[in-house]
């Protein structure tokens, strides 16, 4: 029941970054910036943190694991490792803002800054509040209440964690890996429907 | 029938329907049944609202360049009218409905999510507070109900508009979690026997509604935070130049369509309770009516252009919105026969919801053929941005959710109070609201074809245009007299109305096994289920002399 | 082989024979009240579009009909009478079904190669014609320019009568929209995007119409006043608006011009010929041609000039010109300058 409810919600979650990646997308080819994202970001320094985010998934994974085994140590430690890892994630991608946004680059620059940090924003705020999810988690197995989770409380809140995971595997692939293989979508592709 | 619910236990008992009720339990409550009730009070508190902003409008519009109120005034009025009737009265009246009824319905004790469900009620009702206190503030927001950009720019409008996007974000969360309670409750705690095809056509309807809130919602939310982002941060999704308006318009209308199916599917449900029970006899086609349901759902999400005609997107694009909008035309509209199937050879008694019901079949077909007009681009440019929009959105949100909240009032008040309803008050109300709204919205149809664009303040005086718009300001002061009549209906009805049995109607479903009002836990045990009409059968097996 | 029923010659044949009297133009169901109509077509779009819509009152009316007559019909001869025996629990008929969804189907199927074909009459591609006329749209007027005559003018349009017209549509701020009914259909001006429509008209005359879509507190008063005229007055319009502004002559008018052009009123409005070269307001080289002004709001005379110099808030308010608290005597010599610019 619970895994069912989240599973709506995620996909509920899903349009609305599919709404902003729709916005992402028309801005790049009516302001034509892929060079500028080119330009501005950090493909490397962004991928090794990526790396990270989905490793927390398998971590994630392996503590669910754990917890069905009735291994409640081990699944604390890997549950740690999840949250560790999505915090380092969290901090790399401070950091990402915080060096666009001293050199003056901001979401009122231009059409790139505006898609750029409200996409990438979204996402990070999503995965705050994941953060906050894993670290409740954390509480509640440790004092013991989810030794016996008939509730499915773990899976429920990977699905979500697993979501948040996935929805940045194709922000980064779109934002980061898309402007080294095509700078330039077509221009003409939307241009009609989304007006200009 | 033993609940396997995990209802929370409260340290203290939870309020019982047969004790005393206080406001502070009331307001801490998580039984299904008193947030259904508190999200009918939300909505009427926001009625009366949005009906006296409607009332000063019409004052406004009665004769040619009136003085009344200033446009600037004028335009917060409509916006706000707009905008809470749709998220501030029919959600939460249409939703509270759904969620009071649905457990009731299918056997079970409680939604999925008490706790959420409460939020989801609270929620609705802070957003729309959030909303009015931008009266406050300096100025509700005034850029019309679908808010365009880039109108709504800084540059162009006060801080209203950033009340409109917070409260609609902030009802929109309740709308989601509430859409989720409803998949989950209706998908996973029926009674075992009630399979899909045994569900009555109210609970078919929910579930659809919810699933068209969890994939409309999104669009808006995201749209509502861009323009928050522009407005407040000096992003460019939407600004003159560097943004793209017709971005807006798109995520808008993506969410702004399937809204509008969100709000006639339950009253679609509310129908298909009413008229089995008022003319003896099952629905007439029930695998049609859901089918047809689920094909709107489908097709909702595919006619978001046909509110673009005008923009100049193109012959093709605008072809293939009106052959989608067209389509959907079909299933919505053919139901009206699946009711007037039902009545026919039946036992019709024409009690307060039957009434309701019938008027809705002919106000709700004058509304669906004048969408069907939209639909053909040539006459939708013409018409598209005049008084016939009005006319067509009023027949459709009054005639069709309006009266089936009306209609569901009726009907299910004795269930939720324990009293009867006055059946002669509620007919002067019929009457008078009645007469009084087909004054206000039929003549409006003319209006629009004789050249009055919507949203205006005031209007030059051209020959028939003073005398249409005063017979419309009439039938307006006689729907809010009858309103009156309503709430004293209510009120005494309340205090001293006549003592309602379980199940006053006859009727087919779950709800009316439990007593008026129900106990705190609707069921100990259901009666088998082998039909979509359980107590019908229940009734019909226990009867001695039964010839069939 | 069954007779058919009476009530079906009825409805059939009325139906048959009230689309072919459309057809033939020798029907129009909704009677042609007056200005303003857009059953009252004087071009051909509005009459392509008027046409299409009589068709479709029929058909819809027929609906109406039939939903109506069938629930009066059934109310009375189903009601409940004392002692009633429990009704034939009928659940579905599935040949009616068919007809339920069949018939509604084949109406929308009919009807959208209506549409289609209306659409591309009225809407059809105009490739890479150029613009006879363009309108932009500003809070809360209307710039009108003439692109192949070099003609720039506000708030009052002149249409050649019997062409085909192109008109482009702009916006400067917001979105607007363009609508005279008796002309045909509306058109979006949304910023930033160049829109089109085909406008012919088929009687000289003077045809009204209004901005369509909500732009903001004067929405209401940004009204289109639109004047065919034959090809002798277009030309006259014309020839009358390509000139620079009338020089004046009198002492009055001639303080105007100068108070006009030291109080920076040619920082928003523009007078060919002068240095008042503003594009944020109507342009006034030819002020004093018009027959309306502020849209179609007060009758352009002398009068009415003062009455919006003194106050233009209390006028029109939101109005984006400003206050100047004028003294009287700057006053008359500006409404006498301003209304010597035909």
């Amino acid at each position: 029941m619970n895994r069912l409810m989240m599973k709506l919600f995620v996909a509920s979650e899903a349009i609305f970054f599919v709404s902003l990646m729709v916005a992402y997308v028309y801005f790049w080819i009516s302001a034509r910036f892929g060079t500028e994202a080119l330009a501005r970001l950090d493909i490397v320094t962004s991928g090794v943190f990526t790396g990270m985010l989905v490793l927390s998934s398998g971590t994630l994974w392996m503590s669910e694991r754990s917890r069905n085994r009735g291994k409640r140590t081990a699944a604390l430690v890997w549950l740690g490792a999840t949250l560790l890892l999505g915090a380092a994630f969290l901090a790399g991608q401070s950091h990402e803002y915080y060096r666009l946004l001293s050199g003056g680059f901001t979401i009122g620059s231009d059409e790139f800054g505006t898609s750029f940090f409200t996409l990438t924003g979204f996402h990070g705020l999503h995965l705050l509040l994941g953060l906050l999810t894993l670290g409740t988690l954390m509480l509640l197995l440790s004092k013991g209440y989810l030794d016996n989770d008939r509730a499915n409380v773990m899976a429920t809140a990977g699905i979500y964690w697993h979501f948040v995971d996935a929805v940045w595997v194709v922000v980064f692939t779109l934002i980061y890996v898309f402007p080294h293989i095509a700078p330039h979508l077509a221009p003409h592709v939307v241009q009609n429907i989304t007006g200009s | 029938m033993e609940s396997l619910l995990h209802v929370p236990e409260p340290a203290e008992p939870l309020p019982s329907a047969t004790t005393r009720r206080g406001l502070l339990e009331w307001i801490s409550s998580v039984d299904h049944k008193q947030v259904g009730i508190m999200y009918q009070w939300v909505a009427l508190l926001f009625f009366l609202a949005g009906g006296a902003l409607a009332l000063m409008m019409r004052v406004q519009l009665s004769v040619a360049n009136n003085r009344f109120l200033s446009p600037e005034v004028y335009n917060q009025f409509f916006t706000m009218h707009g905008t809470v009737m749709i998220f501030f009265v029919l959600m939460p009246a249409l939703i509270g409905a759904g969620v009071y009824l649905v457990p009731l319905m299918i056997g079970a004790n409680e939604m999925a999510y008490p706790r959420l469900n409460a939020l989801s009620m609270w929620l609705t009702l802070f957003g729309g507070l959030l909303l009015f206190f931008s009266f406050l503030t300096g100025g509700a927001p005034d850029a019309g109900w679908f808010n365009y950009a880039p109108l709504t720019e800084e540059v162009y409008t006060g801080s209203g508009i950033n009340y409109y996007c917070m409260g609609l974000l902030i009802a929109g969360i309740g709308s989601v979690a509430a859409g989720l309670n409803f998949v989950v409750t209706i998908l996973k705690m029926r009674v075992p026997d009630m399979s899909l095809k045994r569900m009555p056509l109210f609970v078919w309807m929910m579930l659809i509604t919810a699933f068209l809130i969890l994939g409309a919602l999104p669009s808006l939310n995201a749209a509502l935070s861009m323009l928050l982002l522009d407005r407040l941060l000096h992003a460019m999704f939407f600004v003159n130049t560097h943004g793209s308006p017709l971005l807006w318009q798109h995520l808008f209308w993506l969410f702004g369509h399937p809204e509008v199916y969100i709000l006639i599917l339950p009253a679609f449900g509310i129908f298909s309770e009413v008229f089995p029970v008022f003319s003896r006899k099952p629905i007439f086609g029930y695998s049609f009516v859901v089918a047809s349901g689920i094909a709107i759902a489908l097709l909702a999400y595919g006619v978001w252009m046909h509110h673009m005609f005008a923009a100049g997107l193109g012959n093709t694009v605008n072809a293939f919105f009106s052959a989608s909008s067209l389509l959907i035309g079909v299933p919505t509209g053919v139901k009206i026969f699946n009711w007037l199937g039902t009545m026919y050879g039946g036992s019709i008694r024409l009690r307060m919801p039957m009434l309701f019901a019938v008027a809705f079949l002919i106000e709700f077909t004058i509304g669906g053929l004048t969408g069907i007009m939209f639909a053909i681009v040539p006459i939708d440019w013409q018409v598209t941005d005049s008084y016939v929009v009005v006319a067509h959105l009023h027949y459709v949100f009054v005639g069709g959710s309006l009266f089936g909240v009306f209609a569901g009032l009726f009907y299910w008040f004795p269930k939720m109070s324990g009293k009867m309803l006055d059946e002669k008050l509620g007919r002067v109300f019929f009457w008078l609201f009645v007469i009084g709204f087909n004054l206000t919205f039929l003549i409006q149809h003319w209006l629009g074809m004789i050249g009055m664009p919507r949203r205006v303040y005031t209007y030059l005086d051209f020959p028939h245009y003073t005398l249409f718009n005063m017979i419309s300001t009439v039938g307006a002061f006689l729907m809010a007299a009858s309103v009156f009549v309503l709430l004293w209906n209510i009120f005494k009805s309340i205090r001293s109305g006549e003592v309602a049995p379980p199940d006053p109607w006859d009727a087919n479903t779950l709800e009316w096994y439990t007593d008026s009002p129900p106990s705190l836990k609707n069921f100990e045990r259901v009666p088998p289920v082998t039909s979509d009409r359980p107590l019908y059968d229940f009734k019909h097996s226990h009867q001695p002399d039964d010839a069939t | 082989m069954l007779a058919k029923p009476l009530w079906y010659h009825f409805f059939a044949d009325t139906l048959v024979f009230s689309f072919r009297l459309i057809a033939q133009r020798q029907l129009s169901v909704l009677p042609n009240v007056l200005s303003t109509s857009m059953m009252n077509p004087a071009g051909e779009q509005a009459r392509r579009i008027a046409q299409l819509t009589n068709y479709f009152f029929i058909a819809a009316s027929f609906v109406l009909l039939v939903v109506t007559v069938l629930t009066v019909l059934f109310l009375y001869k189903f009601r409940a009478k004392a002692g009633d025996a429990e009704p034939k629990q009928i659940k579905r008929n599935v040949k009616v079904e068919l007809v339920m969804v069949g018939v509604p189907l084949a109406m929308v199927v009919f009807f959208f190669f209506l549409t289609v074909k209306t659409m591309r009459a009225v809407l059809p591609q105009h490739h890479d014609r150029a613009p006879d006329v363009i309108v932009t749209g500003h809070q809360w007027w209307w710039e009108v320019q003439y692109p192949l005559a070099n003609v720039t003018t506000a708030n009052e349009v002149h249409l050649p009568v019997g062409k085909p017209v192109l008109v482009e549509l702009k916006s400067a701020d917001v979105i607007h929209d363009w609508w005279v009914p008796e002309l045909g259909n509306k058109m979006d001006m949304i910023p930033d995007r160049e829109n089109f429509l085909w406008i012919t008209v088929h009687e000289a005359g003077y045809y009204q119409g209004a901005c369509s879509e909500f732009c903001g507190t004067q929405h209401a008063w940004m009204r289109i006043q639109v004047y065919a005229d034959s090809d002798t007055d277009f030309n006259n319009f014309i020839t009358s608006h390509q000139p620079v502004a009338q020089t004046p002559t009198s002492p009055l008018a001639q303080t105007g011009e100068r108070i006009f052009n030291t109080m920076t009123c040619g920082d928003c409005h523009r007078i060919n010929g002068t240095a008042a070269n503003g594009d944020d307001a109507p342009d006034l080289t030819h002020f004093a041609s018009r027959r309306t002004m502020l849209t179609g709001m007060l009758p352009n005379d002398a009068r009415h000039v003062h009455q919006f110099l003194a106050n233009p808030q209390a006028v029109k308010s939101g109005v984006h010109m400003p206050n100047f608290a004028l003294d009287d005597t700057s006053q008359n010599a500006l409404v006498a300058y301003l209304t010597q610019l035909k």
